[in-house]
């Protein structure tokens, strides 16, 4: 699922990729815009983590499409050389960011990331703003960047309720390998979940590694093979096959064969028989000893 | 810095009036000596006792100059008082100067309960041990023919004149005579005499704080603890004492509220103090009501911003009165934290679990360590009553017990 | 300067990663030695560097660093080394006075609410190449920030994410715009809590660092409990890697803190034990 969100989004789709201290979502989206710069789409990127160098670092598609909105040099107006501000971030700012850029298509913003505007804005006007955003306009598709652990869960959970899908990284058992958690909406309602294994290679392809479709089931590659408790002892508890056979064909005592077992269960003529009538002091209620009960 | 280092190595908050390079080495013919300080051997470092000689141990030979020690107070306050007591009482027997401020006490009835020191401590052991002692040291030394060995050792003092000693014993049962106590100049701060202002309160710190700040910059000025003042005057040592900051009665609701308003008085407190301290002649003791305040967080801040930081526990009132175990004992003594100060390693104490006993004669603290089990019956001690850390000797104590039951 | 601490992190005076974020942390232990450290090795690598100490006098570090061989009054007459003494310079503010002298750095104290941009604004002015005129003004090498310790900041008033905006600011100068380092110290207590992003304490602000810088050092006590003969452990973690490799590399050491610097060794093999 994560190649086919990787191909292509929906009008109107917000991806969400959660991430964590133990690893970094960065990666993978970068992974996402060199994707979308591939299918030849224009790319608006609101920097607010990373500086511009930093993201454009490794993209190998073209860049003539990207576009970098840079808040990360002054996004609270500290020093006066403001491109773009974290209290801009709202419906009407951000389109006029866009439409001066001159394109015919409608665009792709990639906001890095979310949690630093969450510090600073509150979040329902955030969620509204994503809301807006996805009802179309300027914008095509939003993906955005959160920390997941930077906030409250209910913050998390909100922003992530407006989303179509939502990805959540985090580290792998082997050394680049990462799982990512996968949850898409669709138009239709239907809710898709999936865990995947990828890792991204140096020109931010990503590869998937394996597929887990179960959602609690974890890949467990036994690191080390299971040490035969066997091996390396002075005496030999091992069995041969002839040995094998012997030992099942053992006749082990007080185990009867199937032939005197038939014959102790069916009494035969003489033997002694056990007649059995019920009597009314056999009809002890458990309950009830002194069989008074009027319930 | 007044202190006869022989090394390198500069003692703390040191400001020579000189511009010199680090290199210089410093003689002894510049310096005076502060009675009542001696240097570290560690790094140089110039220490004064705080009153009781285990706790001097523990600290690597005493509190640095310059430096705060937090006392976090047992559930009665009786044994971080008494600490208090000892660390001023030091103060008047060796000549320091004193700064007590406390909200609860009037400072002038602290004063009054400071133990007495025990003076001739030196003479009573030796007419037991050394009857052969002919002549008394007060006659010329030289005369001293058969105790020729003992000529070097200071003379009886039984009036105060000037102590030279490093660290010194009190008897609690006994206070301290007034002649002695008054000898010492002392400066109080007691905040009800101190009527809250209504001035603008810089920073988190509240009123009560910033006035006793103030109040403690301006003695230090006054009385030439700074040591941006020239060094041709004779240098002696401020000690400070705070009580029970963080309580109610200092108007700070740290203890009262799980989740206090000023959060960041004592903190900005305690770094203001840090502040005067590592740029004056004084050392400070502060007990803090620790039982009382909830956030663990806000006293992990708190003991940062102090440099040496102890906790007691007392056994009072708890269930570890009656724990066989603990009967040798009045408290556990926890080290929170030792400085490492101009040098990169620290003090790290041997051993973490601790115990304290106060006597008549000596506050000891000495490594927990289980009694000998030596009652009749075979005593099981289950795992929760120990210390936690010592489980030593159970096992092979029973042995000398069971003989009993064993019959042949 | 710890040598086999360079050998760790691949960096000698004379050659090391530019633009780094490097985020020193612990947990009820003490990382201000790993301070020492880089204050010595960037000294040494002829850098220009910004040390705000907050916490200790200037004569503690002064003594501390020509252990290790650096002259830190050599250094600061110079004009290599610019140190912002904060308790020296907090108690003209604390206690006021008629005249207020000093630097406006420390104004956050006067009013916790405000923020940091005056501490940044020092930061940029003083990490920022005087402009020439000055003869005989030596040429030094990338800046450098130190930071001993952000988390005294929050034990003054200040919130976590001013702290967060102050650092990102620091970095957008230092690290991107000048390609210089950053060292900070943040100290946490206590066991993580499981409970995140409710309590704007020193874990949240530790996240939030962790999240901005490219290499962490988290030294943390022995799992096992208390020793004498070892310190602790220290934990190196390395997070944004540019070129090949984009996974984080993690490494960790046990150490031991000497009179005149710290060995780091791989666990289980100290002199003591061996």
């Amino acid at each position: 699922m994560l190649s086919e969100l990787l191909q292509g989004t929906d009008t109107g789709a917000v991806l969400i990729i959660q991430d964590s201290c133990s690893y970094s979502g960065q990666h993978l989206l970068k992974s996402f815009i060199s994707a979308a710069l591939n299918k030849e789409e224009a790319v608006h990127v609101l920097g607010f983590d990373v500086s511009e160098e930093e993201l454009k670092d490794g993209l190998t598609a073209s860049t003539q499409r990207l576009h970098f909105h840079s808040a990360y040099t002054d996004p609270l107006g500290w020093t006066n050389r403001t491109a773009f501000t974290v209290h801009q971030f709202c419906v009407e700012e951000l389109t006029h960011l866009l439409k001066q850029t001159s394109h015919p298509k409608p665009v792709t913003l990639v906001i890095d990331s979310l949690s630093w505007i969450l510090r600073h804005v509150s979040p329902p006007a955030v969620c509204k703003t994503l809301q807006q955003l996805k009802k179309g306009g300027a914008v095509r598709a939003v993906i955005g960047l959160l920390h997941a652990d930077m906030h409250q869960r209910g913050t998390v959970g909100s922003v992530c309720h407006l989303a179509t899908s939502v990805i959540t990284v985090a580290p792998g058992t082997k050394g680049d390998e990462a799982v990512a958690k996968i949850t898409k909406r669709s138009k239709s309602g239907k809710v898709m979940q999936d865990e995947e294994i990828f890792s991204i290679k140096g020109d931010f392809s990503v590869t998937v590694v394996s597929k887990t479709s179960h959602a609690g089931h974890r890949q467990t590659e036994p690191e080390e093979h299971q040490t035969d408790p066997t091996a390396n002892l002075t005496f030999n508890i091992r069995l041969s096959d002839t040995e094998r056979e012997a030992k099942e064909k053992l006749a082990l005592p007080f185990v009867f064969s199937k032939e005197k077992k038939t014959a102790l269960l069916q009494s035969g003529p003489g033997s002694g028989r056990i007649l059995y009538e019920p009597d009314a002091n056999d009809d002890y209620d458990q309950e009830d000893p002194d069989d008074d009960l009027d319930v | 810095m007044a202190a006869p280092v022989s090394s390198v190595g500069k003692p703390s908050a040191e400001r020579p009036p000189f511009s010199s390079t680090s290199f210089q080495k410093k003689t002894r013919s510049k310096l005076i000596s502060i009675p009542g300080t001696r240097p570290s051997v560690q790094n140089g470092q110039l220490l004064v006792s705080t009153g009781v000689t285990s706790l001097d141990y523990l600290l690597g030979g005493g509190l640095a100059v310059g430096t705060v020690l937090l006392i976090e107070e047992d559930r009665f306050d009786s044994y971080s008082r008494m600490i208090l007591k000892y660390f001023l009482a030091e103060g008047v027997v060796c000549r320091h100067e004193l700064f007590v401020a406390s909200a609860q006490d009037n400072p002038d009835d602290i004063l009054q309960e400071l133990p007495a020191p025990i003076l001739d401590d030196v003479a009573i052991h030796k007419p037991v041990e050394q009857p052969r002692l002919s002549c008394e040291p007060q006659d010329n030394l030289d005369a001293m023919k058969i105790a020729w060995r003992y000529q070097n050792l200071p003379k009886v003092q039984s009036a105060l004149a000037s102590s030279s000693r490093f660290g010194h014993y009190y008897d609690v049962s006994k206070t301290m005579e007034p002649e002695i106590r008054q000898a010492a100049k002392c400066h109080r701060f007691y905040l009800p005499e101190h009527p809250t202002q209504s001035s603008t309160t810089h920073s988190r710190m509240i009123e009560s704080y910033s006035a006793l700040l103030k109040s403690l910059q301006e003695v230090i000025h006054r009385e030439g603890f700074d040591l941006s003042t020239p060094m041709s005057m004779s240098r002696n040592i401020l000690r400070v004492g705070l009580h029970s900051l963080g309580s109610a009665l200092w108007n700070d609701d740290l203890s009262c509220h799980d989740d206090p308003m000023h959060s960041h008085a004592l903190t900005t407190f305690l770094y203001g103090l840090r502040a005067l301290l590592r740029s004056s002649l004084s050392v400070a003791v502060v007990t803090v009501p620790s039982h009382l305040i909830q956030d663990q967080a806000l006293m992990g801040n708190i003991t940062r911003l102090c440099d040496n930081a102890i906790a007691l526990e007392s056994f009072k009132g708890s269930e570890r009165e009656t724990n066989p175990l603990y009967k040798d004992y009045h408290g556990l003594l926890h080290v929170r934290q030792v400085p490492h100060l101009n040098c990169l390693a620290s003090q790290l104490p041997d051993h973490k679990d601790l115990a304290f006993k106060l006597k008549r004669k000596q506050f000891s603290i000495e490594r927990l360590h289980l009694p000998p089990d030596l009652s009749e019956t075979v005593s099981r001690v289950s795992r929760g009553e120990l210390a936690g850390a010592a489980a030593v000797a159970s096992a092979c104590g029973s042995g000398t017990s069971g003989n009993k039951h064993l019959d042949f | 300067m710890f040598t086999e601490l360079n050998s760790i992190l691949n960096a000698t005076p004379d050659s090391f990663t530019q633009g780094e974020f490097i985020l020193v942390s612990d947990r009820q232990s003490d990382a201000s030695f790993l301070i020492h450290h880089f204050l010595s090795f960037y000294l040494r690598a002829r850098c220009k560097v910004c040390f705000l100490g907050l916490v200790q006098s200037f004569s503690h570090y002064s003594a501390i660093s020509q252990r290790l061989g650096v002259s830190l009054t050599q250094a600061r007459e110079k004009g290599q080394l610019i140190f912002l003494e904060g308790l020296k310079e907090s108690l003209s503010i604390l206690i006021p006075q008629e005249t207020t002298t000093g630097s406006q750095a420390m104004d956050f104290l006067r009013d916790p609410t405000v923020g940091l941009q005056r501490l940044y604004e020092f930061v940029r002015s003083s990490v920022s190449s005087d402009g020439g005129g000055e003869e005989g003004v030596e040429e030094w090498g990338p800046p450098v920030l130190l930071v001993d310790d952000v988390s005294v900041l929050l034990s003054l008033g200040v919130s976590a994410g001013a702290v967060l905006d102050f650092s990102h600011y620091c970095r957008a100068t230092v690290c991107s715009q000048l390609q210089g380092n950053i060292v900070m110290l943040v100290r946490c207590h206590g066991e993580e809590a499981e409970d995140d992003g409710s309590d704007e304490g020193s874990e949240w602000l530790l996240k939030g660092l962790t999240h901005q810088c490219s290499l962490t050092l988290h030294v943390q006590g022995l799992p096992t409990g208390y020793c004498r003969d070892i310190h602790g452990q220290v934990e190196v973690c390395w997070r944004r890697r540019r070129g090949d490799g984009q996974h984080t590399q993690k490494k960790l050491f046990q150490y031991k803190v000497h009179d005149k610097g710290a060995s780091f060794f791989a666990p289980g093999t100290s002199s003591a034990v061996l």
